[in-house]
């Protein structure tokens, strides 16, 4: 196995590091914050990060820099910065990690992206069922307001900061930064209609920045060796490091951090150490679950945003999910679909309609109940959904449909042709909605 | 709110969009202005954009995706009701890809849907039909199991069938953005999504009717009118609502003669298209089973019906005979503020000239005169201002007066200008808080002067007070401001707050805050102006306006709020004894009387013939002494709908005509005059008021000695309204600034301005009692609708749940309240509410005589108006033994 340079799990890799204040603080925990308290001006963070290339890890690369820069400079009401700490995406739990394990990190980066947008007040919205998470947040929060690392006055600077711990209650789409807005202020998650964008009309209708956790460790880092350092990591669009969350039929799932960039072929067959079994590989999601699927002829694609949408898929949050011989594509296309049609916030027409319909369709072909002219149905029923629905989760629930019958074709018309799965001839799945 | 007239869009959002942009759809150029969404831009080059979510009354939602549209350089289709137009601007709203979106947004929302068309109440108007007759294929893919929800009765009124939804929450909308009231939500995810209320309870909101005639479908519908019709079999009237004074156009709708439903269209009329609970679920009253069908003739204790020319005659010669015996002086007669302008002025014609009686007065006596003849004293005018200044201000002023409750439309319009920046103050002894999915203005307020009961009369004097010396606008006139300033030194703001409670900085805030807005419309409600002292009061807040500056000019302005409709124009059209029509005050001999005189001279003896015209002073005035009254006269002839307490009482008993039957114009608060048309032939044998005043005045002219003018005889309303309109001045609908100003400069050299304080009482363990009116009902008439008594079928005492902690009651529970002065007691079931103050009860008006019988009696000096609406009662608990469950 390759030996990369650790940025995020690196303290956390250390043996008996417990993400304590003082622990983080001996690995040089806070150094980055009080050098930009007192050496930085807001422009001048904005502008390291911008140099660095540091693309948000949530799923859409968006330049972190770039987005820190639409808040607008001349403001005189609040602005806040929102963590979105709500990982849902199925097969992704590196953000998970990162809280846990070294609460810190992810802190300084907060209390820098705050500094730099000129932001008092932080959220971190964490996925309701992190109860540790929150919890090891919570205590951090107090232990560096205590220390003064956070706070009132923090580092002497007159810079103060409060973070909010906000917890959510399991709906998948509160992700969605406007649905986490929405959630926050206490409505029903739903996602906004944008324009106007967050950078102008965010929480509570002030200017407002949603970066992931996984960006805002990043952070400290940049600020701490430079943004040349970071742009020298990973690709040439797409820097630094990445943590793959590796999940399925793999001998050794986990997450691994490697600069971007690397091999889905490296990543399974070396960091995750092969197909359990040794089974042959039949396809994988490289980054959660909106992600289209890859075939094995594709595995030596670089894990960087622009080499993975090249070939159709996306890297998302780069949760990888391997997918053995053994596995019914249908069944997994459909499963998937359960997850969106669950998820799916009912707020448009085409998701919400689209999402139900289409996993019904799903489950009669998976049943043996496909009719012939299903495929192309299926085509045109997302082709409806894709870019007509008010956020980004119509273009995920499609993703793994339409790339399944683009890649696995013949599969679907087997089971509509034999009437039954091939694979899993004896699944009897409720039919009934 | 129907969908073919979406076309009228709010003031609001336009206003400030002057420039024009060109830009072409489907290969026509049009202009626009811009900024103007695309969905209402494109209606100028004659296309429609089909759409379900988007509404002009609401924020875009975009959630339907009906409406996306393609746009040259955007690579993606977009929402036509979120885009706003931009000069050369290339629209399609026909090209395959939009066509190939809408028929799948078509496609999926029929999917689910039941397409129970046949027995919906919305087919025939139904969004989803329509358009997708339009944009639709023919036969759906949809070959799976539909989803489907269970049908739930959603309150007392509405029906919800969730399996029709297509999710536009423009119900949600409406009820957050338009009322303010959030009683509805959408729950549940995916397509399990459900409109609802909070903790799926029943609907327990305003029932503003709002969310049944917004929705595009057939999800809400009216349980009033459930499966009755078929849309398109219904005949539309346009009309204007019978209710209170907040003018609101309404369409009736039935089928023959029978009102089965009542709509409104968007953006049209004062309301805009809103509506308030008895506007549209109110109409109940006019096809009632007890409606008064047949003329009665009472003699000698025998009831006879008669034929209306039987009635005709006999009330004529009856009259006469009484003109000749006692001659003219010794006939009155009253008009009730429901009726039109034609109506009231047919009928003071009929007394004045015909019957030659200075005798006649209308229902406005119970209060509304006060601030009619204190506008027209000090302004020449009670036009001062309309909805439009209310929604365009940047302060309001609202004193005494529970518009939720007396007034919701008006009362819309102070959302509507709250939700955009202005500032609230509210003067009354409400308290702040609101109940759960009910408005209440003081809750939005950004200062409530929260007052002790009953002492309006002492804060205005302190808003008048903390105006000096900064707030005097440099158009008042010196005579006035000098005046003034010499009678509040002599008051100190301690000598205030004892009396009402509050600080000087509460007024002082509040005056600064009212006279240094750009645009202030102070809004007054009977706690002034049916309150003791009320002429007076309404004189002195006429004076705190014109200190500040507030009222005479563009934008500024006072609103008087009456809670009848017609009690504006009923007045102006010369139905009271001070004023000939137009508000020309007249100098009669014998000296006119009013409402209270004719009942006094009647007991004396003096009047011998009443004429009650839809009045029941019974009701009104205590009951003893108008009982002794009205059985002291010779003749007393009744004009109305239902059997009254004081019809009872009757010689001759006409049934009349509701506002449905007849066409006519009226006059709301605002003073616009508008016309309500006919939308049914009367009900049984009644006839329009102005037809009876018509035929009586024929029938008593003829072979008589008595001086009238000319024949009267009137083929239609309009006739008499042509008429009606020649007896008033010039412009009398306008008013001018320079008007104003000189009437305010004369009133200032001639006024005797009187400051008087009220003294502190002490509470003694007794409970202050106001009557008033319940957001269900209006005067009695609504209680014959099936729709409101739903909503309320009952008196009640509102009391605040702390004081009702203190009291150890429940709500439900019985008390009995006494009077401390006549020991008289009445049991009533209570009834919790935050907004009620403390210390304070409320009972609705609109049920039982015997509350108004606990409560004094007191004569308005000036205007010789009745307050008998407040009072000090005892509240006690009744005993467990007596109590009935429920």
């Amino acid at each position: 196995m390759a030996d990369y340079e650790l940025i995020l799990f690196k303290n956390m890799a250390k043996t008996g590091y417990d993400g304590s204040l003082k622990a983080y603080q001996q690995e040089g925990g806070y150094a980055a914050l009080k050098r930009v308290l007192s050496d930085f001006s807001p422009a001048d963070v904005i502008d390291e990060v911008k140099k660095s290339g540091l693309r948000g890890r949530g799923g859409a690369g968006f330049p972190a820099g770039l987005k820190w820069s639409f808040i607008p400079k001349d403001y005189k009401g609040p602005r806040y910065l929102c963590c979105n700490a709500d990982e849902s995406e199925p097969g992704t739990y590196k953000d998970r990690q990162l809280m846990e394990r070294d609460p810190h990190q992810m802190l300084e980066g907060m209390a820098i992206c705050c500094y730099a947008i000129g932001a008092q007040k932080a959220y971190i919205y964490i996925r309701g069922e992190f109860d540790l998470g929150a919890e090891i947040l919570n205590d951090a929060i107090d232990e560096a307001c205590t220390a003064k690392v956070l706070g009132k006055d923090i580092f002497g600077s007159g810079f103060n900061l409060e973070i909010v711990v906000h917890r959510g209650a399991g709906a998948y789409i509160c992700g969605e930064e406007t649905a986490l807005l929405e959630s926050i202020e206490g409505k029903r998650g739903k996602p906004r209609i944008k324009p106007p964008f967050p950078a102008i009309h965010g929480l509570y209708q002030e200017p407002t920045v949603i970066n992931n956790v996984e960006t805002l460790a990043n952070i400290p880092h940049i600020i701490n060796k430079g943004a040349s350092w970071f742009a020298g990591i990973g690709t040439e669009k797409s820097t630094g490091t990445k943590i793959y969350s590796v999940s399925g039929h793999v001998k050794r799932p986990g997450n691994f951090e490697a600069p971007m960039g690397v091999t889905l072929r490296e990543i399974i067959y070396d960091f995750a150490g092969g197909i359990k079994g040794d089974k042959q590989l039949k396809a994988v999601i490289p980054g959660g679950a909106s992600a289209p699927f890859m075939t094995p002829e594709q595995i030596d694609t670089p894990m960087d945003f622009d080499s993975i949408k090249a070939i159709g898929s996306m890297l998302g949050s780069a949760a990888i999910t391997v997918m053995d011989e053994t596995t019914c594509i249908v069944w997994a296309a459909m499963n998937l679909m359960e997850f969106f049609h669950h998820e799916s916030c009912g707020q448009c027409t085409p998701c919400r309609e689209g999402s139900a319909w289409i996993l019904q369709i799903l489950r009669r072909i998976e049943n043996g109940l496909g009719e012939e002219t299903d495929l192309a149905l299926l085509e045109e029923l997302c082709g409806r959904i894709g870019g007509n629905t008010v956020c980004a989760f119509g273009d995920a629930e499609i993703g793994p449909i339409l790339s399944t019958i683009k890649h696995f074709r013949a599969e679907y018309e087997n089971h509509i042709r034999e009437k039954c799965c091939p694979l899993r001839p004896k699944a009897r799945l409720a039919m009934a909605h | 709110m129907s969908f073919a007239s979406e076309s009228t869009l709010g003031d609001g959002p336009l206003k400030t969009m002057s420039e024009l942009v060109t830009f072409k759809v489907n290969d026509i150029e049009v202009s626009a202005p811009k900024g103007m969404l695309l969905i209402e831009a494109v209606k100028k080059a004659g296309v429609e954009i089909p759409h379900f979510c988007y509404h002009p009354r609401l924020k875009p939602d975009a959630n339907c995706r009906m409406c996306l549209v393609e746009i040259e350089k955007m690579p993606k289709l977009q929402t036509a009701c979120t885009m706003p137009v931009a000069e050369g601007m290339v629209v399609q709203t026909t090209s395959d890809s939009v066509v190939a979106s809408q028929n799948g947004v078509m496609e999926y929302l029929l999917g689910n849907h039941p397409l129970d068309c046949p027995e919906c109440d919305q087919g025939g108007e139904c969004q989803l039909q329509d358009f997708g007759h339009q944009h639709s294929k023919l036969g759906s893919r949809f070959l799976e199991q539909k989803r489907v929800f269970p049908k739930e009765y959603f309150g007392p009124l509405v029906e919800k069938e969730m399996n029709r939804c297509v999710s536009c929450l423009r119900c949600v909308r409406y009820c957050d953005e338009v009322m303010g009231v959030t009683a509805l939500g959408s729950f549940d995810r995916g397509n399990g999504t459900q409109i609802g209320t909070f903790a799926h309870g029943e609907l327990d909101c305003e029932y503003c009717g709002g969310c049944i005639q917004i929705c595009p479908v057939g999800a809400l519908t009216s349980r009033l009118s459930m499966y009755e019709n078929r849309t398109w079999q219904l005949k539309k009237t346009d009309t204007i609502c019978n209710y209170c004074g907040d003018g609101c156009s309404l369409i009736l709708e039935g089928v023959k003669d029978d009102i089965t439903r009542v709509s409104s269209e968007t953006g049209a009329g004062r309301n805009r298209g809103d509506l308030c609970a008895r506007g549209f679920f109110g109409y109940g009253a006019i096809n009632h089973k007890d409606r008064l069908s047949r003329p009665r003739l009472n003699t000698k204790g025998r009831t006879l019906e008669v034929t209306w020319d039987w009635a005709f005659n006999k009330a004529a010669e009856d009259l006469k005979k009484i003109v000749a015996q006692h001659g003219p002086d010794a006939v009155g007669g009253v008009i009730s503020t429901h009726c039109s302008n034609e109506e009231a002025y047919l009928f003071q014609k009929l007394m004045r000239e015909v019957i030659g009686t200075p005798h006649v007065d209308s229902t406005a006596r119970y209060g509304y005169i006060n601030a009619l003849s204190a506008l027209n004293e000090v302004f020449g005018t009670a036009r001062l201002s309309h909805y439009e200044d209310i929604r365009s201000a940047d302060v309001l002023l609202v004193v005494g007066a529970d518009m939720a409750e007396s007034n919701p439309i008006a009362g819309i319009q102070v959302k509507d200008a709250v939700r955009a920046g202005a500032q609230l103050i509210t003067l009354d002894a409400s308290s702040p808080e609101r109940d759960t999915y009910y408005s209440h203005l003081p809750s939005l307020a950004t200062q409530h002067l929260n007052i002790r009961f009953g002492t309006e009369q002492s804060a205005i004097i302190g808003l008048v007070k903390a105006l000096f010396d900064k707030g005097i606008a440099s158009s008042a006139p010196r005579k006035l401001v000098n005046q003034i300033k010499k009678k509040v030194a002599v008051i100190s703001f301690a000598e205030i707050e004892a009396t009402t409670g509050l600080t000087e900085n509460s007024y002082r805030r509040a005056a600064q805050t009212y006279a240094g807005a750009e645009h202030a419309v102070m809004i007054v409600g009977r706690g002034v102006i049916q309150s003791e002292g009320g002429y007076q009061n309404m004189l002195r807040l006429e004076e705190l306006s014109i200190l500040a500056g507030q009222v005479g000019r563009e934008g500024a302005g006072i609103l008087p709020l009456a809670s009848e409709n017609n009690a504006f124009g009923v007045v102006e059209s010369g139905a009271s004894s001070e004023y000939l029509p137009g508000l020309k005050r007249q100098e009669a001999k014998p000296k006119a009387l009013t409402l209270l005189e004719m009942i006094d001279a009647a007991a004396e003896g003096k009047l011998k013939a009443l004429y009650l015209v839809g009045a029941d002073p019974l009701r009104n005035l205590p009951q003893k002494k108008v009982a002794d009254a009205l059985s002291n006269l010779d003749l007393l002839i009744c004009q109305d709908l239902f059997p009254t307490e004081t019809n009872a009482h009757a010689h001759i008993l006409l049934p009349a005509a509701s506002f449905a039957e007849k066409s006519g114009h009226y006059t709301n608060h605002e003073g616009v005059v508008q016309k309500g048309h006919q939308a049914i032939e009367p009900v049984g044998g009644a006839k329009p008021d102005w037809m009876i005043f018509s035929i009586l005045s024929n029938k008593i002219k003829e072979e008589t000695t008595l001086p009238y003018f000319k024949l009267v005889g009137y083929r239609s309303a309009d006739e008499v309204w042509k008429e009606a309109v020649m007896a008033m001045p010039n412009d009398w609908q306008q008013n001018s600034k320079e008007a104003i100003s000189r009437h305010v400069a004369a009133y200032a050299e001639h006024a005797e301005i009187q400051y008087a304080l009220q003294t502190p009482r002490a509470s003694n363990g007794v409970m202050d009692l106001q009557l008033g009116q319940n957001r269900y009902h209006a005067g009695t008439t609504s209680r014959y609708a099936e729709g409101l008594n739903r909503l309320l079928d009952c008196e009640c005492v509102v009391i605040h749940p702390d004081d009702a902690e203190a009291l150890q009651l429940e709500e439900g529970e019985r008390v009995r309240l006494s009077s401390h002065l006549s020991g008289a007691s009445v049991e009533l079931p209570i009834q919790l509410s935050q907004k009620q103050g403390r210390g304070a009860l409320f009972v609705p008006e609109h049920f039982g005589l015997s509350v108004k019988g606990l409560l004094p009696l007191t004569i308005d000096r000036e205007s010789k108006v009745p307050y008998g609406d407040r009072g000090p009662v005892k509240l006690s608990k009744v005993a467990a033994s007596t109590q009935v469950k429920g």
